[in-house]
C-alpha cells in the first residue's frame, strides 16, 4: 500500500509538470469513449435478450392460411386470424401458448372523469407467465374466457387511482364496466420482442390487459396491423372477427424441447395439407415458427441508424486513441529523463512498468468521469434525435462495467506504447542530457 | 573489486563504426580511489558507463566482485546496480520537483528497504554530506555544491561497494569542487571503492591512481601519492 500511495504520489507530480497536455490527453480520450459509450448504450441495449433462459424456447408460427391465391407478394402473413390460431391452438404440443393484439381505448374510473387513453393488450392468461411478467397484486384470468376483468399495470392503477390496491373496483372502459382483476408490477420488457412483427418492439409497453375474447366482444380493432382477405366487415368484430378472413392477431407458442419444436413444426404442416386438400389453402404452403431470439432480424427491425452510428464511434474512438497515444508520448518522451535516472539507480524494467500501471489508473479515474459525463450527455442528445429509441437509454450494472474496463483497456493503451519507449530508452544518452 | 579481460565497445552507426575501448583489461581493487582521465571522446565516459552496466560491451569480459556482468538480465543488472554501484553525475541528475529526502530515497525504495531503514540511512547520508537540515528543501533551493552532496549522499544511502563518479566537480566553482573532492575522500576513507572521471590534473593527483584513456585504449596507470602526503 506504502508503494502504491509513493507510485500515486510519483503519478501526480509528472501530471503537475506537463497539466495541459495531459489534461488535452484525458479530453481526447473522454469525448471518444463518451460518444462511443452512448452509442454503445443504445446497440447493447436495443440487442439484449429481455428472456436469455427461454428466447430459444418462444417461438412465432405463421401460416399462409388465407382464401387468396397469391400470385405476386407471397409471404407469409404476420399476422393470424381468429380461426388460425384456433386451429393452431389444437395442437396441444405447447408448454404454454397465446393470442394476442393491441388496441385503443378511453379508460375512467366513472363518467365525470375526463377519460384517459390507454393502450390495450388483449391476450390470454398464459401471456403472463410465457413472458414473466410479475404481478403486484390479485391474480390472472383463470381460462380464456370473455370477463369484463382488467389487468393494470402499477402505473395505469396510481395514474387512476393513486394506489395500487385496486383489486374489485370497477372502472369504465369506453362504454363498459369492467373489473381490476390484478395489478402488474412494474415491468418492462425491453425489447418488447412479443410485437416485433409489428416494429412495435422499442415502444412502451401497454397499459391495460383484458381478455382477448372480451376484445372481440367489444370490437376493438388491432392498432398496429389487420389485414382482411375476404369480405369480412372489421367494424362488425364481435359477430364476423372470428369466422372471416381478417388477420389481426399474434400468436406465440413456448416450445421447451427440440422434440416438441419439431412435433409443432409437423403439426403446422399437416395442418395446412389438410386445409389445402379441403380447398381452404390455395396459396403454396410456407409455414414459419420463428424463435423470439431471431424475431427482429426475420422481420427487418434491426436499427440500422445505431448501426451506421455503432461503426462511426468505434471509428471516432480509435482516432482519439491514436491522438490521446501521441500526446502521451509526448509526454512520457519528456520524461523520459527521469526513468533513465530511476533505472539507473536500480528500478527494473518490471518496477517501472507498475509506475506505469499506477498512471494507467490514475489516467482510467479520470478519463472514465469525462466519459461518463460525456456519454451522459450523448445520450441526452441521442433521445431527443432519436425519441424512438429513448427506453434504451439506460445504463445497468454490466453494461457499465464492460464500459469500464473499455476506459481502462483503452487507458492502457494510450499509456502502454509510450512509457515503454520511456522505459527501453539508452539510459546513459538520457542522462547525459 | 573490478576485473575488465579485452573489453572493447563499438558504436556502430550505418555509415562508419567507433572503437569506443579496444581490448582494455584493468583491474581496480576494493577501496581504491582511481581517477579516470583522457582527453574527450577518449572513451572515459563509455568505460564508466559499461562499469555501471548502464551499457552493454562487444567482447571481453566484465568481473564486478567475481561475477560475471555478461549475459545478465536487466533485472539482474538491476539489482547489481542497485546493490552494488552509486552513480555520481557531472549534472547532479536530482528530480526537481522531489524533495532531498525524496531524492535520496530513491534508489532505496526500489531495494525493498521499509520505510524505518530508509529513514536511517537517509539520515546517515544526509548528516554525512552535511545537509541535514535541508531535507526538505527541492534541488532547485541549493547551490551547485550542495545538490552534487545531495547526490554523494543519494548513491552513498544504500552503501555501495563501487561509486562511480562522471566529472562530479564539473559543473562546480573551485570552493564546491574541493568540499565534493574532500566528501569523496572521506567516504573512501570510510572503504568504497571511488572510479572517478576527471579533467582536472590536481583532482586526478588527489586520487590513490591514476588511470589514463586515450583512443579507447589504456595507455598508463600511475600510482599518486594522495595530495595530503605532498602537502604533508
Amino acid at each position: 500500500m506504502e508503494q502504491f500511495i509513493y507510485y500515486l504520489k510519483v503519478s501526480l507530480k509528472g501530471i503537475k509538470r506537463a497539466p495541459l497536455p495531459y489534461a488535452l490527453t484525458i479530453f481526447i480520450l473522454s469525448v471518444g469513449l463518451g460518444v462511443f459509450f452512448a452509442n454503445a448504450t443504445f446497440y447493447y441495449q436495443l440487442n439484449s435478450d429481455p428472456l436469455p433462459h427461454k428466447s430459444d424456447k418462444l417461438f412465432f408460427p405463421m401460416i399462409n392460411l388465407v382464401p387468396y391465391q397469391c400470385t405476386t407478394d407471397c409471404r407469409t402473413p404476420r399476422v393470424l386470424s381468429y380461426s388460425n390460431v384456433q386451429k393452431l391452438s389444437q395442437s396441444g404440443i405447447p408448454t404454454q401458448a397465446a393470442a394476442m393484439y393491441s388496441a385503443d381505448g378511453y379508460l375512467r374510473v366513472n363518467a365525470d372523469q375526463p377519460p384517459l387513453p390507454v393502450s390495450i393488450r388483449l391476450t390470454q392468461r398464459d401471456f403472463f407467465t410465457m413472458f414473466e411478467v410479475p404481478l403486484l397484486h390479485g391474480s390472472i384470468w383463470p381460462d380464456n374466457s370473455a370477463r369484463l376483468e382488467v389487468i393494470l399495470t402499477r402505473a395505469s392503477a396510481e395514474k387512476l387511482f393513486g394506489r395500487t390496491e385496486v383489486i374489485g373496483e370497477t372502472l369504465l372502459l369506453d362504454d363498459r364496466n369492467v373489473t381490476v382483476s390484478a395489478v402488474l408490477d412494474s415491468w418492462q420488457m425491453l425489447p418488447r420482442l412479443y410485437d416485433a412483427n409489428n416494429r412495435n418492439h422499442l415502444t412502451d409497453a401497454d397499459d391495460i390487459y383484458l381478455p382477448l375474447e372480451t376484445g372481440y366482444d367489444m370490437n376493438y380493432l388491432s392498432n398496429s396491423q389487420s389485414s382482411t382477405f375476404d369480405d369480412t366487415d372489421y367494424r362488425q368484430l364481435s359477430t364476423q372477427g372470428r369466422t372471416g378472413a381478417l388477420h389481426q392477431l399474434q400468436y406465440w407458442v413456448q416450445l421447451d424441447t427440440p422434440a416438441q419444436q419439431q412435433a409443432y413444426r409437423q403439426f403446422m404442416h399437416n395442418l395446412v395439407m389438410d386445409e389445402k386438400a379441403a380447398g381452404r389453402h390455395p396459396s403454396e404452403p410456407n409455414n414459419q415458427l420463428v424463435a423470439m431470439q431471431d424475431i427482429v432480424s426475420y422481420f427487418g427491425g434491426d436499427s440500422s441508424d445505431i448501426k451506421a452510428f455503432a461503426l462511426v464511434t468505434l471509428l471516432f474512438l480509435l482516432v482519439c486513441l491514436f491522438n490521446a497515444s501521441h500526446l502521451s508520448l509526448n509526454r512520457y518522451l519528456s520524461n523520459q529523463y527521469e526513468f533513465s535516472l530511476r533505472r539507473a539507480l536500480g528500478a527494473s524494467r518490471s518496477q517501472l512498468q507498475l509506475q506505469m500501471l499506477v498512471d494507467v489508473l490514475l489516467m482510467a479515474s479520470f478519463t472514465i468521469a469525462g466519459a461518463l459525463l460525456t456519454g451522459y450527455a450523448g445520450i441526452k442528445l441521442m433521445n431527443q434525435l432519436l425519441p424512438a429509441n429513448r427506453l434504451f437509454s439506460d445504463w445497468d450494472l454490466p453494461l457499465l462495467l464492460g464500459l469500464l474496463a473499455i476506459a481502462v483497456v483503452c487507458s492502457y493503451l494510450v499509456t502502454l506504447y509510450p512509457s515503454l519507449r520511456a522505459s527501453f530508452g539508452t539510459l546513459n544518452q538520457q542522462l547525459k542530457e | 573489486m573490478i576485473k575488465l579481460s579485452n573489453l572493447s565497445k563499438i558504436f556502430r552507426t550505418e555509415l562508419i563504426e567507433t572503437h569506443a575501448l579496444r581490448e582494455v583489461n584493468l583491474q581496480v581493487n576494493e577501496g581504491e580511489f582511481a581517477a579516470l582521465t583522457g582527453p574527450s571522446g577518449s572513451g572515459k565516459s563509455t568505460l564508466l558507463n559499461i562499469l555501471g552496466t548502464l551499457e552493454h560491451f562487444d567482447s571481453g569480459d566484465y568481473l564486478l566482485d567475481g561475477q560475471s556482468v555478461k549475459g545478465l538480465s536487466d533485472a539482474a543488472l538491476s539489482k547489481l546496480r542497485n546493490e552494488k554501484i552509486g552513480f555520481i553525475f557531472q549534472s547532479f541528475n536530482l528530480i526537481k520537483d522531489f524533495s532531498i529526502y525524496d531524492n535520496i530515497e530513491l534508489p532505496l525504495r526500489y531495494r525493498g528497504f521499509n520505510a524505518a531503514e530508509r529513514k536511517r540511512r537517509i539520515e546517515q547520508a544526509l548528516e554525512l554530506v552535511g545537509l541535514h537540515a535541508r531535507r526538505d528543501y527541492l534541488p532547485g533551493q541549493l547551490s551547485g555544491g550542495q545538490q552534487q552532496r545531495v547526490a554523494i549522499a543519494r548513491a552513498i544511502a544504500g552503501e555501495p561497494r563501487i561509486l562511480l563518479a562522471d566529472e562530479p566537480t564539473g559543473n562546480l566553482d573551485s570552493l564546491m569542487a574541493r568540499q565534493v573532492m574532500e566528501l569523496l575522500e572521506k567516504i573512501n576513507q570510510q572503504g568504497c571503492t571511488i572510479l572517478m572521471v576527471t579533467h582536472d590534473p590536481d583532482q586526478a593527483r588527489r586520487a590513490g591512481r591514476h588511470i589514463q584513456i586515450i583512443d579507447g585504449q589504456l595507455h598508463d596507470s600511475t600510482l599518486y601519492e594522495p595530495l595530503a602526503a605532498h602537502s604533508a
